[in-house]
């Protein structure tokens, strides 16, 4: 146990969980005291497709890259499903789990085998996958079938809701990707992409598989979307774009690749869900919500970067 | 001894992408124009090309920070909400009051700097990520203009930048006089002076420029300054050209100025690049979205080629590039 939270705390987690914590004792403060089971289970609705994106997002980020196509990526695969459920609700699954596939293909091939730079491969094709979702669902509609979405949103117990489940699963699954040598393999490459290659982790492949699990978690995060909001947007992914980089940086997983764990990104999305509802709760203003988003990211950032400058000025001094 | 006289032939080929690929895309823009021709009539004529040219002003001026910042090796993607704000300060400023014109634009350029400076702070004295400091920075921006128009933009342009935006000179648009004037003091700046070559020189190597005695953080602070008060221009001029402010206006010319940058043959990794470059991919992608638009395409589809010609653009030039390694 003291060895799994010491690794915890190397990852930059336990920050992620403190910031959390303190966060939503204010909000149950601000909403006199009390957390009702309705709160969690609209708190777990309303993050889960930001956790299922950043999740993804943090596969990428691990192996020194970025996607900037994940948003789109969303939209995509929630306008799919949106028109398929009129036809088979196990088709259109598979058709919004399969745009994810093949959209992290694409990805995958610009980035690990063409060897492009992630940014300007995924910012070009974010604008190619924003245009396949206003060709699809040129407005938002479609259709969802009615019990699906009662028991993905209002399904399972006070404590236990159908959107909790779904989050503990999908944490506990990319959990145990990380676990595995894939895992192990993904965190060398973004540590030292020479050093991995050298010691016989196979890059190319790993990074393929990458962006190819980013891009079917941001699929899996528009297909809720979709189910949830009970209808498809073609635009509904584009916001995620910078969340999912910001939940990813708040959950103290480094840009620079190698570093972070699943539990702080997803401690990451949590706080960005919860300054929301704090917003909400404390009357100010829905404007503040950008304002309050930006300064937190450079902050914890910028308190992390400050203080390893620290330190290295520190233990030059006493060298 | 300079480096050019010992090693010529890599020098040259240094420089290669730098020279093929603004040619390369002027190519392409003549082709797009003869296409465009075809379409409609009219499309080739001088008077419809300047106004096309004078339409691409504001992505271009927009691309002149973003090919600073670029050329260092960094990224700015707070530029969307720092060209709003800076529009939005100046008609909340000025209301369209003429003798209000100068305490607009200094409040609506400081805000631009400011944001600038900030950035290039936090990438160069606090380390962090260019991508992530830029993200939170327009973040930051969004929120500041929210709160500062309370959701509903105020004010119009004043006359003075109307008449620069969409006035005329005998037969030449004043904004694109107003930008080719910009862009000969940035390459001026970029190619002849001590402050251009520290820049290259960052974005080549940062060890190498350090260890030869040039300090990096100012260079790359200096960088992102620029490129805030390039929004802020870009900001003031687009006020004039749509009469008013409107939250979102920026959004439209992140992703334009990055792929200008890029089409250009600036490389994303710094050190190499061109204005003249960017200038050309300007207006080659304000003509591109004119003449999709001629032929009706539906928006998805514009978006779609956008994105193709964006990775067509990178995957032929590092075919220029290839020899180096």
């Amino acid at each position: 146990m003291r060895r799994w939270l010491s690794a915890q705390g190397r990852q930059g987690v336990i920050g992620a969980v403190a910031i959390f914590a303190v966060l939503f004792l204010v909000n149950v403060y601000l909403k006199g005291g009390h957390f009702s089971p309705f709160d969690l289970r609209t708190l777990c609705m309303n993050v889960l497709p930001l956790v299922c994106v950043s999740l993804g997002q943090y596969f990428v980020v691990l192996v020194n890259g970025i996607d900037l196509s994940l948003g789109p990526v969303m939209s995509v695969a929630g306008s799919v499903a949106a028109i398929t459920f009129g036809w088979s609700t196990p088709l259109a699954i598979v058709l919004a789990l399969g745009v994810g596939l093949v959209a992290g293909l694409i990805n995958a091939v610009l980035v690990a085998s063409l060897r492009l730079p992630p940014i300007l491969a995924t910012l070009a094709t974010m604008s190619v996958f924003q245009g396949v979702a206003l060709v699809l669902l040129p407005s938002p509609g479609g259709e969802v079938p009615g019990e699906l979405t009662a028991t993905l949103t209002q399904g399972g117990w006070d404590l236990l809701p159908v959107p909790l489940l779904l989050l503990l699963a999908v944490t506990l699954v990319t959990g145990w990707v990380m676990s595995t040598p894939f895992g192990l393999n993904l965190r060398a490459i973004g540590g030292d992409m020479l050093a991995a290659r050298s010691s016989g982790v196979r890059v190319q492949f790993v990074s393929f598989g990458a962006y190819i699990i980013a891009a079917v978690l941001a699929a899996l995060g528009g297909l809720y979307l979709a189910i949830a909001t009970a209808s498809g947007s073609p635009t509904i992914g584009d916001s995620f774009i910078l969340l999912s980089i910001a939940a990813v940086v708040l959950g103290g997983v480094s840009i620079g690749g190698g570093k972070g764990a699943p539990l702080g990104v997803v401690m990451g999305a949590l706080i960005l869900a919860i300054i929301g509802r704090l917003l909400y709760f404390a009357e100010l203003s829905s404007f503040y919500q950008s304002l309050i988003n930006g300064l937190i990211l450079i902050g914890v950032v910028g308190i992390e970067s400050g203080r390893r400058l620290l330190v290295g000025v520190w233990s030059e001094r006493n060298r | 001894m300079s480096e050019s006289a010992v090693f010529p032939s890599l020098r040259r080929r240094f420089w290669r992408p730098v020279i093929l690929a603004p040619l390369t895309i002027l190519f392409c823009l003549v082709v797009l124009v003869i296409i465009g021709s075809f379409l409609a009539a009219g499309f080739a004529t001088p008077a419809n090309l300047l106004t096309l040219v004078s339409l691409s002003a504001y992505l271009g001026i927009a691309a002149i920070g973003e090919t600073i910042v670029m050329l260092t090796g960094g990224i700015d993607l707070s530029i969307a909400w720092t060209i709003t704000a800076s529009s939005i300060v100046f008609t909340g400023v000025t209301q369209g009051d003429p003798s209000r014109l100068w305490l607009g634009l200094i409040a609506a350029l400081g805000t631009a700097l400011a944001a600038g400076l900030v950035n290039g702070i936090g990438v160069a004295k606090l380390r962090i990520s260019p991508i992530v400091m830029t993200l939170g920075m327009n973040n930051v921006m969004q929120g500041f203009t929210l709160i500062y128009s309370q959701g509903t933009p105020s004010g119009t342009a004043t006359e003075a930048i109307k008449t620069i935006a969409t006035g005329w000179v005998g037969p030449i648009p004043i904004i694109v006089l107003v930008w080719f004037a910009f862009a000969v003091v940035v390459s001026i700046g970029l190619h002849a002076t001590r402050g251009g070559r520290y820049l290259y020189s960052v974005g080549e190597s940062p060890t190498v420029s350090n260890l030869s005695g040039i300090n990096n953080d100012r260079v790359l602070i200096l960088a992102y300054t620029l490129c805030g008060l390039s929004a802020g221009i870009t900001g003031v001029l687009f006020t004039g050209f749509s009469t008013m402010s409107y939250l979102g206006m920026g959004d439209q010319f992140v992703l334009p100025a990055i792929a200008a940058v890029v089409l250009g043959g600036t490389s994303i990794f710094g050190g190499r690049g061109s204005y003249v470059g960017t200038l050309i991919a300007a207006i080659f992608l304000t003509i591109l979205t004119t003449v999709l638009s001629i032929v009706n395409i539906a928006i998805g589809y514009r978006s779609i080629i956008y994105g193709l010609v964006i990775i067509a653009a990178i995957l032929l030039y590092r075919v220029y590039a290839r020899d180096e390694e």
